[in-house]
């Protein structure tokens, strides 16, 4: 491959209306170079992905590639640019075959018109083989590992032998082994065919691992731009998220003695075992990355997944769930995550999304629409809805309000919740709606006697401002319990030495990471 | 929409697009208030409370099942089985009719649609298996079942249920009035109990409605068995009717006949919205648009284009209403 110019961005500003997301952005993304960029949720990381895949069209600035100047792009352009980016979420046709999908929506053909199979499948191979990956190019994408599915990803870009590769959170669905050969992919793609990487992940384990320079976001800004060599991971963690917690945030302290839950050897299928006791009033945070386990023993204790092992005491009952109404009953509900997919009815009105828990719990028969409304009003006093109207459909619903809403079902007094289960709890929602969200939890543990919370999320920083204890949990396990009062640099440079112990202990092969 | 009424939930101001949204909603009533005027002016006998009053006892069976479908497709699921399981539920009744009589036949036909609909409901409900699938294989399989069982068509019932298929309350055939009531239980199951709002939310968000402890395989099970029994119960109305049980031809194409009503009434194929009144007005609307094409001589090829048509233009519309409520 011939030699290349670096890509670079000039003075890169991007606002939405009056909030300034990017601030004058200048880096240089060198062939050759893997180059990490980090940054705390918000800091601007996901627009200036987007400013570079052609999905956000940038303020003002410009995009520099082989002397050509871009004042922005449409999608299709950055293809053409040599631009190619990979989601978290892949976007494979898992019926087709592999080279199917290498060249998904650019099929070759033959002179008669008809497609090239025999010629897909040859440049296929070819390029599986630059790229290190022993797969046949008939096979079908459903029937590979996930690991594979993620090296067809990179096989789709790498045939069209783009300037720029960017990797977006790519290791978040793999498991250990396969986030190994990913990232000596990703070294041997810079490192071997020129290509210029970029490399965007919170595992500061993989930046230290396979990036050549690492710059990091802050506030929209570039804070730093710095090769790895340089850096250590304390300097890592202090740059993203310098040890500050708003004073609104933080709380008093006062709990009572009393235990109200208590796990003994607890196990969903994915964690445990889970020794622990909530007091009443305790809002226990868990802190875990993605794949950690957190939703697996959130929903287990819910009663929406099984198996359950192990010991649940609320109030002293003993406890065992086989479905989460048997959970609803007993005083346990869960605010599931990711709300669109999980929660929300967005086509049904918005009493209709608070009531639905409630209605066969109300009446048996006939529904009350009277009384329903009436809870509705005061909710939507309560939890400061926007908007309050009762016929406004879910969807209507902002992040914040609709996070609102849902968390309404449990706090509206329909049911005696006395354990409310969290996951995630202001994922997607604005910093107003997040300080509300956490007053209401706080009133709700701790304004009636007899209830706690428990939340799991993958923010130090709201690990921090909400909880009155922190469980770290690495893949599975309870690494420490830690008191908030550490503050999310701490926890969060805890929780990624547990993640990479817990790596060195289960993994032949990684120690490289830990040297670094 | 501006940011007032985003604030408040207030009522925006009437825009273009607005008006065209709820201008749309009356366009099932608009059209079926002119087929009624247009076959009032062209017959006779169109425009005359016996003629509905025959109306609806002819259509019982079609009343009966396109309310249990509707329900069916708003929590998003499907029964393609209930014409030919009809036809079965009926010739099953005929042959107990003629050996045991009038209550165990009447039993039997009831039987055997809601024990149909408790298999569909249990394969497809608790065991998840693909509802098209399912109640497709149903419609070959309960048709060949009723034509082995009974080759001819079934008649000669006793006086008791040719009383009941003929007799009169009101001016209104019994069949009538038990459609009418099962219209009404419909309308009152969607509106004011728990369990129209748990088909719903099936409909719209099955994931979040199981998180939120509703009993999403039971309902599902529960609505399969509905539509059974009013499978059931359909055929043996109208077998009652006929005084005869044809195997070959009783419930022949009410799937489609109570999915075209369903969908008229602006249940989405993908079901978590709708309206039984609006399901109701579509039934209506084919009925009507049959019969007055009958009493003006005009074949039912033609009723069948027409159908198809207004069932297309009605899918157009409700897709124009998406979109600009999505542009509103």
């Amino acid at each position: 491959m011939t030699a290349r110019n670096s890509i670079q961005l000039i003075d890169l500003c991007k606002s939405y209306g009056t909030v300034t997301v990017l601030k004058n952005i200048n880096l240089e993304f060198r062939p050759g170079e893997v180059h990490a960029i980090l940054g705390a949720n918000g800091a601007g990381k996901s627009t200036l992905l987007g400013c570079l895949s052609g999905a956000v069209h940038p303020s003002s600035g410009s995009i520099v590639i082989d002397g050509r100047e871009f004042k922005g792009f449409a999608p299709r352009e950055a293809l053409d640019a040599g631009i190619s980016i990979i989601y978290q979420h892949f976007q494979l046709a898992n019926s087709l075959s592999v080279s199917d999908n290498v060249f998904l929506g650019d099929e070759r053909r033959t002179k008669w018109g008809f497609l090239d199979k025999a010629g897909q499948a040859r440049i296929t191979s070819e390029v599986l083989a630059r790229i290190g990956l022993e797969l046949d190019p008939d096979e079908i994408v459903e029937d590979l590992s996930v690991g594979e599915q993620q090296g067809i990803e990179i096989a789709r870009s790498v045939r069209r032998e783009p300037r720029l590769l960017i990797l977006d959170e790519p290791t978040a669905a793999l498991g250990k082994h396969e986030v190994e050969a990913l990232l000596a992919l990703v070294r041997r793609l810079a490192h071997e065919l020129g290509v210029a990487v970029i490399f965007v992940t919170h595992l500061l384990g993989e930046v230290m691992a396979v990036a050549d320079r690492i710059s990091v976001l802050r506030e929209g800004q570039v804070l730093w731009t710095r090769a790895r060599s340089e850096v250590g991971i304390g300097e890592l963690v202090a740059a993203i998220s310098p040890d500050a917690v708003p004073l609104e945030t933080r709380r008093s302290r006062e709990m009572s003695q009393k235990v109200l839950a208590h796990f003994h050897g607890f196990r969903s299928s994915y964690c445990g075992p889970f020794d622990l006791a909530i007091n009443e009033g305790e809002i226990l945070g868990i802190y875990g990355m993605l794949g950690s386990g957190r939703t697996d023993l959130l929903e287990t204790i819910a009663g929406a997944r099984r198996p359950w092992s192990g010991r649940l005491t609320l109030q002293d009952r003993e406890l065992h769930f086989k479905s989460t109404i048997q959970a609803m009953t007993a005083g346990v509900a869960l605010v599931a995550s990711d709300r669109l997919a999980q929660a929300l009815f967005p086509s049904l009105s918005a009493v209709e999304n608070l009531m639905m828990p409630h209605y066969s719990q109300m009446s048996r028969l006939m529904r009350k629409p009277r009384k329903e409304l009436g809870v509705f009003r005061q909710m939507a006093a309560d939890l400061q809805l926007r908007p309050s109207g009762p016929t406004t459909a879910g969807s209507a619903f902002s992040g914040g309000n609709a996070q609102k809403l849902v968390l309404g079902r449990w706090l509206c007094g329909l049911r005696d919740i006395a354990l409310l289960l969290l996951d995630e709890p202001t994922q997607g929602v604005d910093v107003g709606s997040r300080a509300q969200i956490y007053q209401l939890l706080r009133r709700f543990a701790k304004e009636a006697t007899g209830r706690a919370a428990m939340f799991a999320t993958s923010d130090p920083e709201e690990a921090v401002a909400l909880a009155d204890r922190i469980v770290v949990l690495v893949n599975g396990q309870v690494a420490h319990v830690v008191d908030p009062s550490i503050g999310e640099a701490e926890l969060l440079s805890l929780a990624q030495t547990a993640e990479i112990a817990h790596g060195a202990t289960h993994q032949l092969g990684s120690k490289e990471d830990i040297a670094l | 929409m501006t940011a007032i009424s985003n604030e408040t939930g207030r009522a925006p101001a009437f825009t273009p697009s607005r008006i065209i949204i709820l201008a749309i909603n009356f366009v099932m009533p608009l059209a079926t208030l002119v087929l009624m005027a247009f076959f009032a002016a062209n017959t006779t006998a169109f425009l005359s409370l016996d003629n509905f009053a025959a109306l609806i006892s002819q259509n019982a069976a079609v009343i009966i099942i396109t309310v249990a479908s509707a329900m069916l497709l708003m929590a998003g699921y499907v029964d393609l089985s209930v014409g030919s399981v009809m036809g079965l539920a009926g010739v099953v009744a005929g042959l107990v009719f003629l050996d045991a009589g009038s209550v165990p036949g009447l039993l039997a036909g009831v039987a055997v649609g809601l024990g149909w609909g408790l298999v569909n409901g249990i394969l497809i409900g608790l065991f998840e298996l693909s509802p098209i699938v399912v109640t497709l294989g149903g419609l070959a399989a309960a048709r060949g079942i009723a034509l082995a069982l009974a080759p001819n068509a079934v008649y000669g019932f006793p006086e008791a249920v040719v009383a009941l298929g003929s007799g009169k309350f009101l001016g209104l055939g019994y069949i009538a009035w038990i459609a009418l009531a099962v219209a009404a239980a419909g309308v009152l199951a969607m509106s004011i109990t728990p369990f129209g709002k748990h088909i719903l939310s099936i409909g719209v968000n099955p994931r979040a409605a199981f998180l939120v402890g509703i009993r999403v395989k039971k309902t599902i099970l529960t609505l399969y068995a509905l539509t059974g029994l009013s499978v059931g119960a359909g055929a043996v109305l109208i077998a009652a009717r006929l005084d005869s049980a044809p195997s070959g031809t009783l419930g022949v194409g009410m799937e489609l006949t109570a999915l075209t009503a369903v969908l008229l009434g602006g249940v989405p194929f993908t079901g978590g919205r709708g309206s039984m009144w609006r399901v109701l007005l579509g039934v209506w609307f084919l009925m009507i648009l049959r019969n007055g094409l009958a009493l003006m001589n005009v074949g039912t090829e033609f009723t069948n284009i027409i159908s198809g048509a207004v069932l297309v233009v009605a899918a157009g519309l409700e897709v124009l209403q998406l979109r600009l409520r999505k542009l509103a």
